[in-house]
């Protein structure tokens, strides 16, 4: 856990970094205003992170020091592939949903999810995968009228 | 003044069989859809405008106001049974429900939620018909200078009362203002941080942002955590002795849920607050005054009850300066002024002199439905309690395919899906790393509210602190934020020191 | 009369699957309609659209669902049609400000010139309001003589558009002004009931206000004087040569054949004459039913366009030359 402040202290503030120098001057917008600059919450915000960011990472790399642990340790490459690859089945159902409606992809999401985590008894994924579907399409064609989704 | 006849004739007309069916109806339609995960009060709303417009302007009103109790209700249910709420102002209810429901205590979890939400709604419904309305103006003491004050009260005191690592949790926050001040600036018209998507004029949508942060990114934690766990035993959510509500154990809850129904009431009858801020500030006042603050996040029954007597104790508070003085002071009090406005009749303080029987139909329409919720809701949990005995890899499912649906059947498109899975990564490191979702989102909702109050303070006044001494109820806030301030700095350095004690005495 | 209404519907709605059985090869419209509604659902544009959806449905024979796509003042739904290329099955309901006012006060992907407006159907009746025992009562020119003794007085706008107004109206007046952004009707009437705020733009909730006082109209933004306050001047009459009102229009996008734009707008025609339609709109949300045809309600937008750009330049120059 303490390495994971550590890190994710690390990497919150080159987040802030980025914020202040970058990301806040150049798209936090400008103009003259009496009560309060454009960019003025968004900048004390930055500094907020930034500050406590580098406070827990200071704190937890003493920490670590005292303890006599390493600061790095090269997570094994399978487990993030494990921890990854749900967020690219998600994003790539996304790009489907761009190009066809909804209720089309939806089986194919619902069911593919299924079988990728063992699920084997055929009429469970069958079910699972049309029942929702049936009342995305009664939602929407039919009770909000807002044609298929 | 009004007959009591009027009053006795309206509540018969509330307990006609014909009017409790509309109720039940928009009960039942509010319920499922607020119990469903990424559906919410907006899809109900679309699916009832049509239905309302040909319905009798009483009946539509009824169906409506069943409609919101509905919702708020349950979107509790899929707060503590999934961790993902339908609404932003249960976001509170998950910090003990989800603990508590899956430690084998969903019904519980269930009932304390589903007593809590009925007896907030029921008082403040009460407080809204007895004395409220002739104190609507009242309100009108909060100027911008109060609300400022307020909001910088509740965001100091929720972030103080978060939990886990306070740094974490104040980078958190800062994170939820940045995000909280994106789009148009108010005064200057400028864009901000939206890097010319007129999508983000407005301010990130706050449906994809909680539906991404909340219940997608949960759903992957799930995710992990159940294929971490398939090989070893699946965590089998069976019968649990234990997992029933006690008359004792609900006694013991009691002054929490009043406690929480006054801090409600007081954010709802205050317009622009709304029930995130009022579901927050009582679960963050219960975890203070409670004797073991320390259980607090680990399915506290306490905590549950908090957050949805006040989540549904704002409610019908924010009719009062919307009776009072023609304000609607949250979303579920716009809901209202359009049902009424389809059917002819503005709402505002005239209503009592010109539609009293109107006013007072809708009053015995709303503890109708009060009543009809607490029914409803208690043959439902028996029923959804079961949620957790269904194997969670088909939850894990459905539910991602409803958080995708409900932002395409709410019309966001592609930018809507596109922000729920940037969110979803977010929300998945910040659950991932133990940093606080609750001091962000709260950050994100209240920063716009404080910005635009703060700056009209500035404006009106001229930039000029004296003004406080003008406004002894904002001077009030200021002092209290003050003390709060230096309250949390002292128990903190204790506690660092007793912890520092303790790690050399070792 | 509300089951005949139900009726109606019913049978509309039946008769529409009828139709939309038969394929018909050049007879518009072939298929289901979107109504685009760039607000949330509830909202008074909303409300009227949906009313509207339903007499459009019973006129075209084809249902007509009802979309919303909420969104930078309507922007973002307008955005997205600038890009349709559906022929005018997708259309939008929505106020003339995004349309006009929209393109220069903010940077939009979309401009006057992408869409063609099948028809103006309502007249807004925005207005500058104030509140009760002020000192300056409730008459525009009172107001102005005393802003000018009285630095400082406030004002609190909610558009881009009516903050170009006042600034205008600043200049030309010499008054000095407090002007303090806030946020729709429900951040606007707290303001002005408790006195925080002298005057303040409104865009239609004075009207739930007219018979309490509340509320009094100083000026009327409207091309008239409005319905329910007959005694405030215009923008016009005050002497302030302005075009600012407020129009719900139609709007496909410009590469709509002509015969398909021809047919939406017959039905808009009828749908001005439905009962239904006029109901809701005069007497719930309290804005006229207006009829103005395709050239008309193009002509007019593009007058209030040429008549903001010169009011911009005159006051220090189009946003795009600051940068």
């Amino acid at each position: 856990m303490i390495r994971k402040n550590f890190w994710s202290g690390l990497g919150v503030a080159a987040l802030a970094v980025i914020l202040l120098t970058w990301i806040i001057p150049t798209y936090g917008g400008s103009g003259f205003a009496f009560g309060m600059q454009p960019q003025r919450l968004a900048t004390l915000g930055a500094w907020l992170i930034l500050g406590c960011s580098i406070v827990l990472t200071v704190v937890s790399a003493i920490a670590l020091k005292r303890r006599g642990e390493s600061i790095v340790a090269i997570p094994d490459l399978g487990h993030l592939w494990h921890q990854a690859w749900p967020f690219l089945y998600v994003l790539g159902f996304i790009v489907l949903i761009d190009r066809f409606p909804l209720t089309w992809v939806a089986p194919l999401l619902i069911g593919g999810l299924l079988l990728l985590l063992g699920e084997r008894r055929w009429y469970v994924v069958v079910l699972t995968a049309a029942v929702p579907t049936a009342g995305l399409y009664g939602l929407t064609a039919h009770l909000m009228r807002i044609g298929v989704v | 003044m009004i007959g009591f006849d009027a009053i006795l004739n309206s509540f018969a007309a509330a307990l006609h069989y014909e009017s409790i069916a509309i109720i039940l109806g928009g009960v039942l339609l509010g319920y499922i859809v607020g119990v469903i995960p990424g559906l919410n009060r907006a899809v109900a709303i679309a699916i009832a405008i049509p239905l309302t417009f040909y319905m009798s302007a009483y009946a539509a009103i009824a169906f409506l106001i069943g409609l919101s109790k509905g919702t708020a209700a349950g979107s509790a249910v899929s707060a503590i049974l999934l961790n993902t709420p339908g609404e932003p102002s249960s976001a509170a209810t998950c910090l003990d429900g989800y603990p508590m429901a899956s430690s084998g205590k969903p019904r519980k979890a269930l009932k304390v939620g589903l007593l809590a939400s009925v007896i907030g709604d029921l008082l403040a419904t009460l407080l809204l018909i007895a004395v409220a309305i002739p104190f609507a103006s009242v309100a009108l003491k909060f100027g911008p200078y109060e609300l400022a004050a307020i909001l910088i009260f509740a965001l100091v005191f929720i972030a103080g009362m978060a939990g886990g690592s306070f740094l974490k949790g104040l980078a958190a926050g800062g994170m939820g203002v940045i995000l909280g001040t994106v789009g148009l600036d108010p005064e200057t018209g400028a864009m901000r941080l939206t890097f010319g998507y007129a999508e983000l004029m407005e301010g990130v949508p706050i449906l994809p942002l909680v539906i991404g942060t909340l219940a997608l990114a949960e759903m992957f934690v799930q995710l992990d955590e159940y294929r971490r766990n398939k090989d070893a035993s699946v965590i089998k959510l069976g019968k649990n002795a234990d997992d029933d509500l006690s008359y004792q154990e609900f006694k013991g809850t009691l002054p929490t849920i009043l406690k929480s129904t006054g801090v409600g009431a007081f954010v709802g009858a205050l317009p622009g607050l709304g029930p995130s801020v009022g579901a927050f500030m009582a679960y963050g006042l219960a975890k203070r005054s409670a004797k073991d603050p320390d259980s607090f996040g680990k399915g506290n029954p306490n905590g549950i009850a908090a957050a949805e007597a006040s989540d549904n104790a704002v409610i019908p508070a924010s009719y009062i300066p919307l009776f009072g003085l023609g304000i609607p002071g949250s979303v579920s009090a716009a809901l209202l002024v359009g049902a009424f406005m389809i059917h002819g009749i503005q709402v505002g303080p005239l209503m009592l002199r010109d539609h009293p029987e109107m006013l007072f139909t809708l009053f015995s329409g709303m503890i109708v439905a009060s009543l009809l919720m607490l029914a409803v809701g208690w043959y439902g949990l028996r029923l959804f309690a079961r949620v957790t005995s269904v194997p969670p890899h088909i939850v894990i499912s459905v539910v991602i395919f409803l958080c995708l649906a409900g932002i395409q059947v709410q019309g966001y498109g592609t930018f809507g899906l596109v922000t729920v899975f940037v969110f979803a990564i977010f929300g998945y490191f910040l659950k991932k790393f133990d940093y606080s979702f609750v001091t962000f989102l709260v950050a994100f909702i209240v920063t716009p509210m404080l910005e635009m109050n703060l700056r009209q303070s500035v404006i009106l006044s001229g930039g000029e602190f004296s003004i406080l001494l003008e406004r002894p109820i904002a001077l009030a806030f200021v002092v209290f934020t003050v003390l709060m301030v230096l309250h949390l700095g002292w128990t903190s350095y204790r506690r660092w020191m007793q912890a520092r004690y303790k790690a050399k005495q070792v | 009369m509300k089951m005949k209404l139900l009726g109606t519907a019913v049978l509309s709605a039946a008769m529409a699957v009828g139709v939309a059985g038969q394929v018909q090869a050049d007879d518009f419209p072939t298929k289901p309609l979107t109504l685009v509604v760039g607000w949330g659902a509830g909202g008074s544009t909303d409300i009227q659209a949906r009313v509207l959806a339903n007499v459009l449905e019973e006129e075209l024979g084809q249902p007509v669902n009802v979309v919303n796509q909420p969104g930078a003042g309507g922007g973002v739904a307008l955005a997205r049609l600038a890009n349709s290329t559906d022929e005018g099955y997708t259309f939008v309901f929505g106020t003339s400000m995004t349309i006009t006012f929209g393109p220069l006060s903010t940077e939009t992907t979309y401009d006057l010139d992408d869409f063609r407006y099948v028809a103006g159907v309502t007249l807004g009746q925005s207005a500058i309001v104030t509140g009760e025992n002020r000192p300056f009562g409730d008459s525009w020119e009172d107001l102005v003589a005393y802003a000018q003794e009285n630095p400082g007085t406030s004002y609190a706008n909610q558009t881009a558009l009516d903050r170009m107004i006042i600034e205008y109206i600043a200049q030309r007046e010499g008054l000095d002004l407090r002007i303090v952004p806030t946020s729709g009707g429900a951040g606007m009437a707290p303001l002005i009931l408790s006195g925080d705020v002298d005057f303040a733009y409104s865009g239609g909730t004075h009207s739930g206000y007219a018979e309490t006082g509340e509320m009094p109209v100083l000026l009327s933004l409207a091309e008239d004087r409005l319905v329910a306050y007959p005694d405030a001047p215009t923008l016009q009459e005050a002497g302030y040569d302005i075009n600012a009102a407020e129009i719900r229009v139609a709007m496909v996008p410009k590469d709509t054949p002509d015969a398909h734009v021809e047919r939406l707008a017959e039905a808009l025609k009828a749908a001005t004459e439905d009962e239904r339609f006029i109901e809701v709109t005069e007497e719930r949300i309290l804005m006229p039913v207006t009829w103005m045809p395709e050239e008309e309600v193009t002509q007019t937008l593009r007058d209030q366009v040429e008549g903001y750009k010169a009011l911009l330049e005159e006051l220090g120059g189009l946003p795009e030359d600051e940068e």
